[in-house]
C-alpha cells in the first residue's frame, strides 16, 4: 500500500521532457510514419523540421555498407538531408520498389551514389545566377522523379 | 481532325504539315468521333446487305471489335458528338454538324473520287501541275498548290491516270482490282514503325456503293493511313532520290493530309520528316545560324523529359572516376559545355572518393555567341560556386571556337603531374561535314595526350552516300525515340512543355539530316562499330566501361516513369541505351595506348 502511494506521487514520465529520447525514437520511424508524426504536436513538428539528423537516419538506414564521413558535409552543403529525402531518396525508393515488384529493403552503394548524383544535380540547377534558364527550368531536373509511374 | 481536311481541301496547301506539332489538332473528340462513326458506318452498310452468318462474327471477320448490341449506344454517342460540333465555340467547326457524311474507311476509291469532284469544282485550277515539267519556282503560294492533282474527272475513266499517286508502293492510294494482293504487301512489310505496329487489316475492302456528295469531310481508318503514311513518306524520299521533284512535292502533301490522321508520335515523325522533305524539295535550306541560347534551351528540355542525356552523362562520368582513381590534379576537357549539366555530378563523385578530392580544372568549350555574352563563364562560375560548397577545389576555363577542328592544343595549358580527361557527347558526329576535320581533332586528342576520352554518339547511320538509305534509317531511328519520349510521358494528362521542346529539338535534327547537304549537314550520326573502326585506326585503344556504370545507368533508367521500355546494353565493353529492340545512343571509352 505504501509503495502504490509512492508511485501514485512520482511524476508521470512525459515524452515531451524527454527530447533525446523522443529523438532515438522518431530516428526509427519510416517516411509515412514521421510526417504523421510531424502532425501530432508543435514541438513535435518543430522537431522533425529542423533535426537534420533524423532525415539522415531515414535516408540511409538500409545502406549495407556504412557511408564516409565526407557524405555528410557534402550533404549538408547541398541542401541537408531532409531535401535529399524528399527530393531523391522518398521517390527512388518507391520507383525502386515498384518497378522490381519487392521492396527493396537493402541498399548498395550504387542506389546511394545516384541518389547523390541527383541531388547535386538538383542543387545546381537551383543555384541559377545564368539568365537563361527561367524559374520553371531550374530545379526540374528531378521532375521526372515526380512523374506519375505508368503502372 | 476533320477539320484539318477541310482546311487542306479549302486552302489547297497542307498547314497542318508545316507546323510544329499539329497540336490544335488533336482533341478527345477527334478519335472517338472517328472510331464510333467509322464502326457505324459500317454497322448500316451491313444492315443494309444481309449475309451468312451473323453480324457480330462479319463485324469480328473484319476486326471491328464491336457487337451489333453496341450500335445503339454508337449511333447515340454520333448524335451527341454531332450535338457538341453543333454548339462548338471554334470557328469552322459548327458546320460539320450538319454538313458530314460518313464513308466506308475502306473504300478509298469512292473517297478520293468525291474529293476529286470537290476539287474540280473549286476555283483554283492547279492543272499546270500536270502540264510543267517543273515546279514553280521554289515557293509556290498555298493558293496555288493542291493536295491531291487536280485531273479532269469526267474525261478520265479511271481514277488516277497520273502516275503521281501510282508511285505508291503497296497500291495504297491507286486501287487496283486485286485487292488481296494489296493486304498481302501491306501484311508483308516487315519493320514497324513506332508503337503504331502493323495491325491486321481488314481481308477485303468492300465495294459498297457509297453517297455522291461533294462534302469533302472525310473519316479514314487511322491503322490503314499509318501504313498509307510510311508508304508515302518513302515514295516521296525516292522521288526526291531520284530527282522527280514534281512527284515527290504532291506526296509530300499527301504526307501532311495523312499525318493529321494519326495521333501521337507517329503524326509528330510524319509531320517533321515531311517539313524536311518539303524543305529539301523547295530549296529552303535552313541556315545553321541559330541562337545557341534557343537550342541550350531545347537541349535542356530534352535533358529533362528523356534519360539519354542522363545517360550519357552517368556512364562517362563513371569513365571518367575510374580512369582518375588516385591522382591528385585532373583536368577534363568538355567538348560541348552548354549548361554544364554533366559536372556536377562528377564534381560531387570528385568529392566523396576515398582520399578526398583532387584539385579539379574544367576546360569548357562551345560556340561563339551572337551577342558577345561570355556563356561560358556564366556556366563556369555556376559549376564554381557548387564546387565551393562541396569543398573541391575547381578552376574553370571557357574555350571559344566555331568547330572543333579550330582548336589548338597549345592554348590547353597542359600541367605536368595532371591526368586528363576528354568528354564529347554528341559533338564528334559534327566533325565529318567537312573532310578532314575529324581527322585534325582526333590529332588534338593525341598530343594533349588524355587519359581517357569519352564518347557518346548516336546509335544509327545517317552519314551513307545514298540518300532514300539515310531516310529509311533516319525515320526508323526517330520513330523509336519519339516513341520513348512518348511513352515516358504517357503518365501525364497534357504534353508537357519538357515533351514538346524535345520534340522540337530532336526536329530539327530530323530537318538537318534530310534537308541539308554538304556543309550544312551536320547531323553525320554513324554507328558504334564506325567509330570503333575510325578510332581504332587513328591509334586509340578502348576501355571497358565495367559493371558500376552499367549497374548505374540501369538503376537510373528504372527511375522512368514508362522506363520499362529503356534497355541498357553491353558491347564489348561499350554501354548503348535503347527503347525495347532498338540501340539508339552509345558511350564508348577510349585511351591512347602506352608506348614503351
Amino acid at each position: 500500500m505504501v509503495q502504490l502511494e509512492e508511485q501514485e506521487k512520482r511524476p508521470k514520465f512525459f515524452i515531451n521532457d524527454q527530447l533525446d529520447i523522443l529523438i532515438e525514437i522518431l530516428k526509427r520511424l519510416d517516411g509515412p510514419s514521421l510526417g504523421v508524426a510531424a502532425c501530432v504536436c508543435r514541438l513535435w513538428c518543430t522537431l522533425i523540421q529542423n533535426d537534420d539528423s533524423l532525415w539522415e537516419h531515414l535516408c540511409f538506414r538500409h545502406v549495407s555498407v556504412p557511408l564516409p564521413p565526407s557524405v555528410r558535409p557534402v550533404v549538408v552543403a547541398l541542401g541537408g538531408y531532409k531535401r535529399l529525402y524528399m527530393g531523391c531518396v522518398r521517390p527512388v525508393l518507391s520507383r525502386l520498389a515498384d518497378s522490381e515488384r519487392v521492396r527493396k529493403r537493402v541498399w548498395t552503394r550504387h542506389e546511394v551514389e545516384l541518389s547523390l548524383s541527383l541531388f547535386c544535380i538538383d542543387s545546381y540547377e537551383r543555384l541559377g545566377g545564368s539568365g537563361r534558364l527561367n524559374g520553371d527550368a531550374s530545379a526540374s531536373s528531378l521532375m521526372f522523379l515526380c512523374k506519375p509511374v505508368n503502372v | 481532325m476533320k477539320r484539318n481536311h477541310e482546311d487542306t481541301l479549302r486552302v489547297g496547301g497542307v498547314s497542318s504539315g508545316y507546323g510544329v506539332g499539329g497540336s490544335r489538332n488533336s482533341g478527345g473528340a477527334d478519335l472517338k468521333g472517328e472510331c464510333s462513326s467509322m464502326s457505324s458506318g459500317k454497322g448500316k452498310m451491313w444492315v443494309e446487305e444481309p449475309e451468312a452468318g451473323g453480324m457480330d462474327e462479319l463485324l469480328g471477320a473484319l476486326g471491328y471489335k464491336v457487337r451489333s448490341s453496341d450500335m445503339a449506344d454508337v449511333a447515340q454517342k454520333l448524335e451527341q458528338l454531332e450535338m457538341v460540333m453543333g454548339t462548338a465555340q471554334e470557328d469552322g467547326i459548327s458546320h460539320l454538324a450538319c454538313d458530314t457524311v460518313h464513308y466506308d474507311p475502306t473504300d478509298l476509291y469512292g473517297w478520293v473520287q468525291s474529293m476529286l469532284t470537290e476539287l474540280n469544282n473549286s476555283p483554283n485550277d492547279p492543272t499546270e501541275l500536270l502540264g510543267s515539267n517543273q515546279i514553280d519556282g521554289p515557293l509556290l503560294a498555298p493558293a496555288e498548290s493542291s493536295s491531291i492533282p487536280n485531273i479532269d474527272f469526267e474525261n478520265q475513266s479511271q481514277i488516277f491516270s497520273d502516275d503521281d499517286l501510282r508511285a505508291i508502293p503497296g497500291m495504297v492510294a491507286c486501287p487496283q482490282t486485286d485487292p488481296d494482293s494489296e493486304n498481302s504487301q501491306k501484311r508483308l512489310r516487315s519493320s514497324p514503325i513506332g508503337s503504331d505496329s502493323i495491325p491486321a487489316l481488314p481481308p477485303s475492302p468492300s465495294a459498297s456503293n457509297v453517297s455522291e456528295s461533294t462534302r469533302p469531310v472525310v473519316l479514314v481508318d487511322s491503322q490503314e493511313a499509318g501504313v498509307r503514311l510510311v508508304h508515302t513518306l518513302m515514295a516521296c524520299a525516292e522521288a526526291v532520290q531520284q530527282n522527280n521533284l514534281k512527284l515527290a512535292d504532291t506526296l509530300v502533301k499527301h504526307v501532311g493530309m495523312l499525318a493529321s490522321s494519326q495521333a501521337g508520335a507517329m503524326r509528330k515523325v510524319a509531320t517533321y520528316f515531311a517539313q524536311a522533305l518539303a524543305r529539301r524539295i523547295y530549296g529552303i535550306y535552313p541556315q545553321e545560324t541559330l541562337d545557341s541560347s534557343f537550342s541550350d534551351m531545347l537541349h535542356m528540355h530534352f535533358y529533362e523529359s528523356s534519360p539519354y542525356l542522363k545517360f550519357a552523362h552517368f556512364t562517362a562520368n563513371q569513365a571518367i572516376l575510374e580512369a582518375f582513381s588516385g591522382v591528385n590534379r585532373v583536368h577534363v576537357i568538355d567538348f560541348g559545355l552548354k549548361q554544364g549539366l554533366q559536372w556536377p555530378a562528377l564534381i560531387q563523385a570528385l568529392a566523396l572518393r576515398p582520399g578526398g578530392p583532387p584539385i579539379f580544372r574544367l576546360t569548357g568549350i562551345g560556340p561563339p555567341q551572337p551577342d558577345n555574352s561570355d556563356a561560358l563563364q556564366q556556366v563556369g562560375w555556376k559549376l564554381a560556386q557548387l564546387a565551393e560548397t562541396i569543398g573541391v577545389q575547381f578552376e574553370f576555363r571557357g574555350y571559344v571556337c566555331t568547330s572543333l577542328a579550330d582548336l589548338d592544343p597549345t592554348h590547353l595549358e597542359t600541367r605536368p603531374g595532371e591526368a586528363v580527361a576528354v568528354n564529347s557527347v554528341f559533338e564528334l558526329h559534327r566533325m565529318l561535314a567537312r573532310p578532314g576535320a575529324i581527322e585534325k581533332v582526333l590529332n588534338t586528342i593525341k598530343v594533349i595526350k588524355p587519359q581517357i576520352v569519352t564518347i557518346v554518339e548516336q546509335e544509327a547511320n545517317h552519314n551513307g552516300p545514298v540518300f532514300l538509305d539515310r531516310f529509311t534509317e533516319a525515320l526508323h531511328y526517330y520513330s523509336s525515340l519519339f516513341d520513348s519520349l512518348e511513352g515516358s510521358a504517357a503518365g501525364l494528362s497534357s504534353p508537357s512543355q519538357d515533351l514538346i521542346m524535345s520534340e522540337l529539338y530532336l526536329g530539327r535534327q530530323i530537318c538537318n539530316v534530310v534537308a541539308c547537304e554538304e556543309r550544312d549537314r551536320v547531323e553525320r550520326h554513324e554507328a558504334l562499330a564506325q567509330w570503333k573502326t575510325r578510332m581504332c585506326s587513328a591509334g586509340f585503344d578502348p576501355v571497358h566501361l565495367g559493371s558500376n556504370a552499367f549497374k548505374q545507368a540501369s538503376m537510373l533508367l528504372a527511375l522512368f516513369a514508362g522506363g520499362d521500355g529503356y534497355r541498357v546494353e553491353e558491347s564489348n565493353g561499350c554501354l548503348m541505351l535503347g527503347w525495347h529492340t532498338r540501340p539508339l545512343i552509345a558511350t564508348s571509352a577510349w585511351k591512347i595506348p602506352a608506348t614503351e
